[in-house]
């Protein structure tokens, strides 16, 4: 970091809707920069409210992960608990077989990162029953570590290489977790938010 | 697998991509073969990964609607649906009802064009030469309607959250009534000329079966699940927008294989021309955007929204924190999950037989790399 990078001037507290000042968010050199947003909206956020159909799900999720929810809640019919890294796997054979949930499919795996932890979201189907639910798990940021469940749902497989390359997210037992989308000798996590930005770089 | 036991073999590697024909785009695939069987293959992707979900977190929401088109470049009035349904039900918005017509009609049309591609790159695959050209005459009609409604033959950059950009032409309804008879007609000429053909049969029936658990199990949608004989359609099991006001059926395949994947697809190109004439019939004239701001802010907060896409389900996972960019953006890419069963259809079928299985699968690599 040369004497040109540092910040000119201190960054305003808070822009102007739609302002693109150059100062904003200027206190980082360019490089780990993260992308310059308006500030939220004062408004409260309307609470999220699950359909009978979705209250019912939830009362299924919560019958068969009784011991270990954290937290629900949900929109619609999507209800969502969360579960600990070390429950997951039962909590997740439970789903999937229950009679009633009948969640067959994992429609889909990501990683969001919170900086200060990650979370791991597990999204369920049931094409039969038409029945949907989330699973998340919250795991530290410096030991991010979930048991995989390539177990359960072979589609896990590719989902769990692309959110370990992507977000660095370990996945124990998992049979392979080479690099799938990424070049080869690629370094660094590029999902997470302290990853460069806004960079272009000499390649 | 040894053919012959008595004889010291060796499996040969076999390396096909990324730049071939066959694949559909950049896609690499290392098969491991034993004379002509398949013993083992790996498929490669990643080489147009263009980080899109990490872009989308540097855009305002409005913006994000152009990444989200080139995703899957055939079919992208279905992408950005997704992602304005998504935000909208972050937002609470209400989509005018003329606004979700149009939009019915050109994603249902887009369907049509997407399955018209496969249909014609699919003979292609197989090894024949004629229907490509029939499908391709019939799918330019569809871009010549776009290009008149948006102005783009494939980055239409059309659907805004809340509704669409614009009111279409003066002469829209009656154009895509000439249409539908001239598509009907087209996608009946391809039928005709394909799908009870002899040779077609024995290249494609058989051939790369997978079963509805195992379907399951892998994340299969859309018309690949479809095939396998499970009727799970976003469309009718949760339905969305006005897909509960016209009526339509799901083709279903028996065996799960690659006739049947074809045929699921080549029903639903008839479908959605019924949809798409039923939209005419119910549309009626009014506003195409609501009150609205004109930078979208939703609320912190989370939403999983998904829809059918021609090549499966489509879905979105968007994280909002409050602020005129999306703080998370995940895409459950379709052609993603069903290359995920690549491998198990693949395992002891004929070399011959890769291209068409690969084929049957109707990837778009762009959605699968993102």
């Amino acid at each position: 970091m040369t004497e040109q990078d540092k910040p000119v001037s201190e960054p305003e507290e808070s822009a102007p809707e739609g302002a693109t000042d150059e100062t904003a968010q200027a206190e980082a050199p360019a490089s780990v920069r993260p992308a310059r947003r308006a500030p939220p909206h004062e408004e409260e956020a309307p609470p999220e409210v699950l359909n009978p159909r979705g209250q019912t799900t939830l009362g299924l999720l919560m019958q068969v992960a009784d011991p270990y929810v954290i937290a629900h809640g949900g929109r619609d019919d999507i209800p969502w608990i969360e579960t600990r890294a070390q429950r997951l796997t039962e909590v997740a054979r439970r789903c999937r077989d229950h009679r009633d949930l009948d969640l067959k499919m994992l429609h889909c795996l990501l990683v969001v990162d919170y900086i200060e932890h990650l979370q791991a979201v597990y999204v369920l189907l049931s094409p039969v029953k038409g029945t949907r639910a989330i699973l998340k798990v919250n795991v530290p940021a410096d030991e991010p570590k979930v048991p995989s469940l390539t177990g359960l749902w072979a589609a896990t497989d590719w989902y769990e290489r692309e959110m370990h390359e992507l977000f660095g997210m370990e996945f124990e037992g998992h049979p392979n977790l080479s690099p799938l989308i990424l070049y080869e000798g690629f370094e660094g996590y590029p999902g997470l938010k302290s990853f460069p930005f806004n960079d272009y770089e000499e390649f | 697998m040894t053919t012959h036991p008595e004889l010291e073999t060796v499996d040969m590697m076999l390396n096909m991509g990324p730049q071939h024909p066959s694949t559909h785009g950049v896609f690499r695939m290392v098969l491991w073969i034993d004379g002509e069987r398949i013993v083992d293959m790996e498929p490669h992707i990643g080489y147009l990964h263009r980080g899109s979900e990490k872009l989308c977190e540097g855009e305002r929401y409005g913006q994000v609607v152009t990444l989200f088109d080139r995703l899957d470049y055939v079919s992208n009035f279905n992408n950005e649906q997704v992602f304005c349904r998504a935000v909208e039900r972050l937002m609470d918005i209400e989509v005018p009802e003329r606004a979700m017509y149009i939009r019915t009609i050109l994603c249902e049309l887009n369907r049509v064009a997407s399955h018209l591609l496969f249909l014609g790159t699919y003979a292609l695959d197989a090894g024949a030469m004629t229907p490509v050209l029939y499908a391709f005459r019939e799918r330019e009609r569809i871009q010549n309607l776009y290009e008149a409604v948006s102005g783009a033959r494939m980055m239409h950059n059309f659907i805004r959250i809340g509704g669409i950009k614009e009111e279409v032409p003066a002469d829209f309804v009656p154009r895509v009534r000439q249409l539908l008879g001239e598509l009907r007609r087209g996608v009946e000429e391809c039928d005709n000329l394909l799908t009870f053909n002899e040779v077609f049969l024995a290249r494609t029936r058989g051939v790369g079966v997978i079963d509805a658990d195992t379907a399951v199990s892998y994340g299969l949608t859309g018309p690949c699940l479809r095939a396998s004989g499970l009727a799970y359609d976003v469309r009718k099991d949760h339905p969305y927008e006005i897909y509960p006001n016209v009526s339509f059926t799901v083709p279903v395949g028996e065996y799960g294989d690659c006739w049947d994947r074809y045929w699921v697809r080549v029903q639903e190109a008839y479908q959605s021309l019924n949809i798409v004439e039923q939209c005419l019939d119910q549309m009626t004239e009014g506003p195409i955007m609501p009150q609205m701001r004109r930078i979208a802010r939703p609320p912190k907060g989370e939403v999983y929204v998904h829809g059918e896409n021609p090549r499966g389900d489509i879905g979105v996972y968007l994280v909002s924190d409050g602020t005129d960019k999306p703080y998370r953006l995940k895409v459950r890419p379709p052609s993603y999950c069903n290359l995920t069963a690549l491998r198990h259809m693949m395992k002891d079928a004929f070399i011959a037989d890769a291209v068409v299985i690969l084929g049957s699968l109707d990837i778009v690599l762009g959605e699968v790399d993102r």
